[in-house]
């Protein structure tokens, strides 16, 4: 037979049965429509989730921590992610540029109104990167040394101010407390010094005799000394101000990653760390215990840091750079090994939905085979008579396989129509209602190229499945019995 | 011209029943000469039709040999035994069975859908067919539209189409009235004249013996007599 022939027969003879034919077609396009419209809300999340990490450059992006404490590789767990360790960690290969995440808490002060912020010093380079190009206004800053600032949306909001771009341009001051030895210093001399002096004169002048007493007394003194020394520590600190200009505003928000609401250039934001020690705890207690105190007001601080941001370059495999990352003593966090990992999500996610689709597609299965059933007893006769005319018996089983494969092909087509006009409606109503709660449109809903070809790959194979045994039925028809008996 | 076209050779072909078994065919041994009009006459039940589906291959028998030409039937392969049904033999039945939903030409045609005859020669030989048999007008009407004997003429003409060696006629006149069943056994021995062996099953003797070169009578699925004219 000749593939027309193939073609026109089962068109015929499902024209013929028209009704019928429309029925089970319209139980294969429901079906497909179903498997079409569930995937397509699972296609469209991953395409949202891919492109938004896309766009925050985050496939690109590593960061670097130090190893924790109970971590067991005992070669490795003094290193610490200080500037050397930076300078190390930016000559790797596959690495573009390192820059770490110094944080600071700082007083904002803007039209006489204050606020507590944690403050983000930012090099120039890091500005470039696609993480920091979701600016709702203005431009990140020009320079390290630049006087100029960028804030955040969060920023914005606790000052209750609405328009973003009426802060563009506006002076905002900035204050830190720094700890300073001086001031303790300073302290001890004003409240304990002659204390101390008299304690000491003491020691040299009265005899061994009187150890125990004269213990006693020191211990008593030294204590008030500390205590001395400590409260102008900690309760005379200095106080480090400046004024920068605002000349952006940040989006921060859903898989934004981590942004402090003020963002300074790295330069700039060094002179904040001058003069003194964090009065932070956590920061104050990261010095001691790693040893890299400092209280020098001139030279550069020793820092350490929390994490550093690595920017890959995009053709480098996530995994080399991981291992020497790891090989330097840190530990690592991407983006793009997260991905994979959402991926099998993804994965998980859209079998799930298929699942339904293909339990409707099984059901419309079982309408080809009553169908085809049904066909094949009312054209016993007509089978004969092709068998007396020279059909093989695999002739007749590829007549009665195209025609399934033609309800399938065609409810396939038609299902992926009404799957897809489904999507669309449904994504209408979803942004409709997302716009009515702010949210910016989102596209939940596609239709990629692969998930036309496998809806009308899985009609079309669950059709020729449901159209094998009626067929093989079909084949072995016996010509004489069924030209005798019709 | 005198060579056997079909040879069988103890030929038989039971029906198994609950009880009992039928012999529709025993024990047969007979020659088809090439070119030749064969008439199996019988009363009903003789076997005539069984032998003629047999010889046909659209039958197998219980035990015995059929050959066609060199071949023996029961060797060939399924794709074989179509390719014989599709190239080299027509059938003709009583109840015409041509198909309800196709019109005239499209039946006709039907019969070389299965020797990969190209779609426009398909139809050149069918409208051709149809012509010799008087069905000019007739080509584009459904079975439904036509009489008992146009019917059998496009049976006809479809089982002629394709030039085969043999027709098989089973009862072709049957469903007919006196005058149409002359008509159409005259147009067998007309294709008979173009050298197409004919053998046809009828049990109207005085048609047999008008039209037919040789008869052969059965009897509860035995040759009782074999008559040459």
């Amino acid at each position: 037979m000749i593939f027309r022939d193939l073609v026109t027969m089962p068109l015929g003879n499902l024209w013929r049965i028209k009704l019928r034919s429309a029925l089970t077609i319209s139980g294969v396009m429901i079906a497909i429509g179903t498997f079409v419209a569930m995937l397509s809300f699972g296609a469209g999340n991953e395409q949202y989730v891919t492109e938004q990490w896309e766009k925050l450059g985050l496939f690109n992006t590593m960061y670097v921590y130090p190893l924790r404490e109970d971590s067991d590789n005992d070669t490795t767990q003094n290193a610490t992610l200080n500037d050397s360790a930076i300078v190390s960690l930016a000559l790797l290969p596959g690495v573009e540029f390192a820059y770490p995440f110094a944080s600071f808490d700082v007083t904002a002060i803007i039209d006489d109104s204050s606020q507590s912020f944690d403050a983000q010093a930012l090099p120039l380079v890091a500005t470039e990167t696609k993480m920091f190009s979701q600016l709702k206004d203005g431009r990140m800053f020009e320079t390290d040394s630049a006087q100029e600032v960028v804030v955040t949306t969060v920023f914005l909001k606790e000052f209750e101010i609405d328009s973003s771009s009426s802060v563009i341009g506006k002076q905002l001051v900035l204050s830190v407390e720094r700890l300073r030895l001086d001031s303790a210093v300073a302290s001890l001399l004003r409240n304990s010094g002659e204390a101390v002096r008299r304690v000491f004169h003491k020691n040299m002048l009265d005899s061994l005799k009187q150890t125990g007493y004269m213990r006693r007394i020191m211990e008593s003194e030294l204590s008030q000394a500390a205590n001395s020394f400590s409260d102008g520590f900690f309760n005379s600190p200095a106080i480090i101000s400046d004024t920068l200009t605002i000349v952006g505003v940040l989006k921060t928000g859903r898989g934004r990653g981590r942004l402090e609401p003020v963002l300074i250039p790295m330069a700039t934001a060094e002179r904040f760390y001058s003069g003194g020690m964090s009065n932070n705890p956590t920061e104050l207690l990261a010095s001691v215990t790693s040893g890299s105190i400092d209280f020098s007001s001139s030279s550069k601080i020793k820092r350490n840091y929390p994490r550093v941001t690595l920017q890959l370059d995009r053709h480098t495999p996530f995994q080399t750079v991981k291992d020497s990352i790891e090989a330097l003593g840190f530990r690592s966090f991407s983006y793009a090994e997260k991905f994979e990992e959402l991926s099998k999500f993804f994965f998980y996610f859209d079998f799930a939905l298929a699942l339904i689709g293909m339990i409707a597609l099984t059901t419309a299965s079982l309408g080809i085979v009553n169908t085809m059933v049904m066909s094949i007893s009312e054209r016993r006769r007509e089978i004969g008579v092709l068998k007396s005319l020279g059909a093989s018996e695999r002739d007749i089983k590829i007549l009665f396989l195209f025609e399934s494969a033609l309800i399938g092909s065609i409810g396939a087509v038609c299902g992926i129509l009404l799957g897809w006009g489904v999507a669309r409606i449904s994504s209408a109503v979803v942004q409709f209602y997302m716009a009515k709660e702010g949210i910016e449109g989102i596209e939940l809903f596609v239709l990629p190229w692969w998930l036309v070809l496998i809806a009308f790959a899985f009609g079309l194979l669950i059709s020729i499945l449901a159209g094998a045994y009626p067929a093989a039925r079909a084949a072995k028809i016996d010509p004489m019995e069924a030209l005798r008996t019709g | 011209m005198n060579s056997p076209i079909i040879k069988t050779k103890n030929l038989c072909r039971y029906f198994k029943r609950a009880n009992y078994e039928i012999k529709a065919i025993d024990n047969v041994d007979m020659e088809v000469k090439r070119g030749e009009f064969l008439a199996l006459v019988g009363s009903s039940g003789s076997g005539k039709s069984t032998l003629l589906a047999l010889m046909a291959g659209l039958d197998a028998p219980t035990s015995g040999t059929i050959m066609i030409g060199d071949s023996i039937m029961g060797e060939m392969s399924p794709n074989e035994l179509s390719s014989y049904r599709a190239n080299r033999m027509g059938t003709v039945f009583q109840s015409f069975n041509l198909i309800p939903h196709r019109t005239a030409l499209q039946n006709v045609e039907l019969a070389m859908f299965f020797n990969n005859t190209p779609p426009d020669v398909r139809t050149e030989k069918a409208i051709s067919a149809l012509e010799k048999l008087g069905l000019s007008e007739r080509m584009d009407h459904r079975p439904s539209d036509l009489s008992g004997g146009e019917q059998q003429r496009v049976a006809i003409a479809r089982a002629l189409v394709k030039k085969p060696d043999i027709i098989f006629a089973d009862e072709p006149t049957g469903n007919l009235d006196q005058e149409h069943s002359n008509q159409i056994v005259s147009i067998l021995k007309e294709l008979n004249g173009e050298g197409i062996t004919i053998i046809m099953v009828t049990h109207d003797l005085e048609l047999a013996q008008k039209y037919s070169e040789r008869i052969i009578k059965l009897v509860y699925g035995k040759i009782e007599s074999e008559e040459q004219l």
